[in-house]
């Protein structure tokens, strides 16, 4: 213990502290939602994008700008819409004329950011659509000739609205698998709604200070990923990854390869949130749910039997009971 | 909290698992054996099981065993201990630090030390149930006093079971001592220096030995046993009596070799024994037989013997001796032979030849007690001395036992096709005994 430096990026019971300080702060700018935000916190300790599904209106775009704010980050939004081209996100190769005459100069695109909000991504064609797909895995960003790489830390976070559907392009499967999370964001109770108006309508919006910076965050990244998972716990996550594939009436296509790894980061990250350094039952329990929601296709028995995704999930969970 | 510490704390709860489990598959399993065991003593309630309770004391046993068995597979290791440990509110705490015992990091070491800091802290939480729940345990000691209950009320059942095996037990014994005095005859029936009349005889000593042998295979009551002993104990009387006659004539004969005739004599000593008669050498016979008359099978042998005797008589050249089996006080000898004793007579120099009792074996006579409801049955069953046929045709009654068509038919019939393709039976006769036991197909 004696390389780890007390108060130190390098000393995991302080960087936990000072992780669960940022959701704290988060919280100050959204209220309610709690499980939102503690998500996003979430795939942000691991590097994962996170896909929103909800209606408009329930502060997603202010989520992410605080988000920004706590860790000191740069944010950009990008509204997507079916015009919207893939050079309108990622950006494109100009002529610039200077004294040496003309050259063609890459200008970056909004994509260039910590922080990105795709906005209602399944309105965009599929073409912009997958323009995201390097930049979400690779973090790296080509056009023409040359990649580009994004700065560190790269973290989009999509929103997509699931009623209106006309003039929509559903996101492909293999773009879905590329989001760690997908987080449903449900109406706020009246409760949070008299909160959510009372902080928004006020004459004093709450003063978000920064709690971390991008290299804090990278390494907190780089502690959750040491985390130690008992052999008992990663053989339940692998049980439930694998129930999605082995015989279950209700799925056609079962969760990817990747599924499980976000499965393990996600556990690994609730863990270090919680301040403990071990992964329990009950952290991939709870991680199953954002991370395979999206990474399981529905079979027809399913679909006309009215059961959704989270009702397979809850039942494979009910096989597999360890908590 | 040390590492040391900390494993032991994991070991002792792995042990007192390992207790639990086994408690647990113990009384699982002796609810299955004491299950069992009902079932066997119920049974023993309507059909004859002598050992009923010890197939019950033997499932027990054996549920114990298994118990013994299935918590030695099934034990509990560190893993699972640690496992069962964290669930008191430890959140995998306890198994991870133990995966991670011999592994070195920063995160693993800091993992380690916050299990250990919170096992210390509430290691009160950790309550590991030794006996099963009480609904089973009671449950079971419901089934073990049923058990008990059954095991000793009395039944006739069970009466009728212990006669059964103490029955079979004395008929085991008996096959069993049968079968070695048959093997002994055969042994002597094999021997070359014996006549054929010698060799027919013993070929019938032993077939009334088997016949008592499948008497007894049979049997299934005490009364049942009972007679059938009693014929056995006279078929050993009168088969030991022959075979020390025979013995004696051999002893006298020259070329028959001594150690045949001592054995003979050993056998017939140890049937006399069996049959619980005294073995008289030389005691004088009755006058029988009508020896030299050939009126009966064997008679005709004896009535050689007889002439045997008269040519004993004759001899007083001592050539006569020697062919009327030792002359002189060898008519003794011969007359022994010939029936039941002219020994002493034989001393007169045969004066008594020619007569002696047949030494055909006249076999039992059983009256039945009840046929259907016929009343004309004579006899007396239980007093065979007062019987009139016992002194009218010097014959030996038993009472009878009842027994099963089926149980004899076979035998029967087996033996009836033997003596055909024997030629046992007068010509004309085979058709008809043929047609009577296909009647019964």
């Amino acid at each position: 213990m004696s390389e780890w430096v007390n108060g130190g990026l390098q000393d995991p019971a302080y960087m936990a502290q000072r992780i669960a300080a940022c959701e704290k702060e988060v919280q100050k700018g959204i209220i309610g939602q709690r499980e939102i935000i503690r998500q996003v916190m979430l795939a942000m300790l691991t590097g994962g994008n996170v896909l929103l599904e909800g209606m408009p209106g329930l502060g997603k775009t202010r989520l992410v700008s605080t988000i920004g704010k706590v860790f000191d980050l740069s944010f950009k939004r990008i509204q997507f819409t079916p015009d919207l081209m893939p050079s309108d996100v990622t950006g494109t190769n100009i002529i610039i004329k200077n004294e040496q005459g003309s050259a063609f100069s890459f200008e970056r695109g909004p994509v260039f950011a910590n922080l990105i909000l795709a906005d209602e991504i399944n309105r965009a064609t599929p073409k912009t659509q997958s323009a995201l797909l390097e930049a979400m895995q690779e973090h790296t960003v080509t056009v023409g000739n040359d990649s580009h790489a994004l700065e560190e830390p790269f973290f989009v976070l999509a929103t997509q609205n699931p009623i209106e559907n006309e003039g929509t392009y559903p996101l492909p499967e293999a773009q879905l698998d590329r989001f760690m999370f997908k987080i449903l964001v449900h109406f706020p109770g009246r409760e949070e709604l008299k909160g959510i108006v009372a902080l928004t309508e006020g004459s004093q919006e709450p003063v978000i200070t920064k709690q971390m910076d991008s290299k804090g965050l990278m390494a907190a990244r780089a502690l959750v990923s040491q985390i130690p998972i008992a052999d008992a716990v990663m053989d339940y996550l692998l049980d439930i990854v694998m129930d999605t594939h082995a015989g279950n009436p209700y799925i056609r296509e079962g969760a990817s390869p990747r599924a499980a790894q976000a499965l393990i980061r996600a556990s690994r990250a609730k863990a270090f949130l919680e301040g403990r350094f071990n992964v329990s039952f009950q952290d991939v329990k709870e991680m199953a749910f954002p991370v395979l929601r999206h990474r399981i296709i529905l079979s027809f028995d399913a679909v006309s039997e009215g059961i959704g995704e989270d009702d397979v999930i809850e039942k494979i969970l009910e096989e597999n009971n360890k908590v | 909290m040390e590492q040391r510490e900390f494993v032991r704390a994991i070991q002792s709860c792995r042990r007192r698992l390992n207790l639990a489990g086994f408690l647990g598959k113990l009384v699982s399993a002796l609810g299955v054996g004491a299950a069992a065991g009902i079932v066997f003593q119920a049974v023993s309630f309507v059909m004859p099981l002598y050992y009923a309770r010890h197939y019950a004391v033997l499932a027990l046993f054996l549920a114990l065993l298994a118990a013994l068995a299935a918590a030695y597979l099934r034990r509990t290791d560190m893993e699972q201990a640690a496992l069962v440990m964290d669930s008191f509110g430890f959140e995998e705490r306890i198994v991870t630090a133990y995966g991670n015992l011999g592994k070195e990091g920063a995160l693993v070491a800091l993992q380690r030390a916050d299990a250990m800091k919170e096992l210390r802290a509430h290691r009160d939480r950790i309550r590991i149930r030794l006996l099963p729940p009480w609904k089973r345990t009671g449950f079971l000691a419901g089934l073990l006093a049923a058990l008990l209950v059954l095991a000793l009320v009395p039944s006739g059942m069970k009466d009728r079971a212990e006669e059964l095996h103490h029955v079979k037990e004395e008929a085991k014994e008996k096959t069993q001592e049968i079968e070695e005095v048959v093997e002994a005859l055969g042994q002597l029936e094999q021997q070359e220096e014996l006549t054929p009349e010698q060799q027919a005889l013993l070929q019938e000593m032993i077939g009334s030995l088997q016949a008592s042998w499948s008497e007894y295979q049979q049997v299934s009551s005490s009364e049942m046993m009972r007679a059938v002993t009693e014929k056995l104990n006279y078929r050993y009387e009168n088969m030991g009596s022959q075979l020390a006659d025979l013995a004696q004539s051999l002893q006298n004969g020259a070329a028959v070799s001594s150690v045949t005739a001592e054995s003979m004599q050993a056998l017939a000593q140890k049937m006399q024994e069996k049959s619980g008669a005294q073995l008289a050498k030389g005691n004088a016979g009755q006058p029988g037989g009508q020896g030299g008359s050939d009126q009966n099978g064997q008679g005709g042998q004896n009535g050689q013997n007889g002439q045997s005797g008269g040519n004993g008589d004759q001899g007083g050249n001592g050539q006569n001796g020697q062919g009327g089996n030792g002359g002189g006080d060898g008519d003794g000898q011969a007359g022994n032979n010939g029936g039941s004793g002219a020994g002493q007579d034989g001393d007169s120099g045969g004066s008594g030849r020619g007569t002696g009792t047949s030494s055909t074996p006249h076999d039992y006579v059983s009256i039945p007690n009840d046929i259907a409801d016929s009343g004309n049955l004579t006899g007396n069953a239980v007093d065979h001395d007062a019987s009139g046929y016992f002194h009218a045709q010097n014959g030996l009654s038993w009472e009878g036992t009842h027994m099963s068509h089926e149980a004899v038919i076979g035998s029967y019939e087996q033996n009836a096709y033997e003596g055909i393709a024997a030629g046992k039976y007068p010509s004309g006769m085979e058709e008809i005994i043929k047609e009577y036991f296909s009647n019964f197909d």
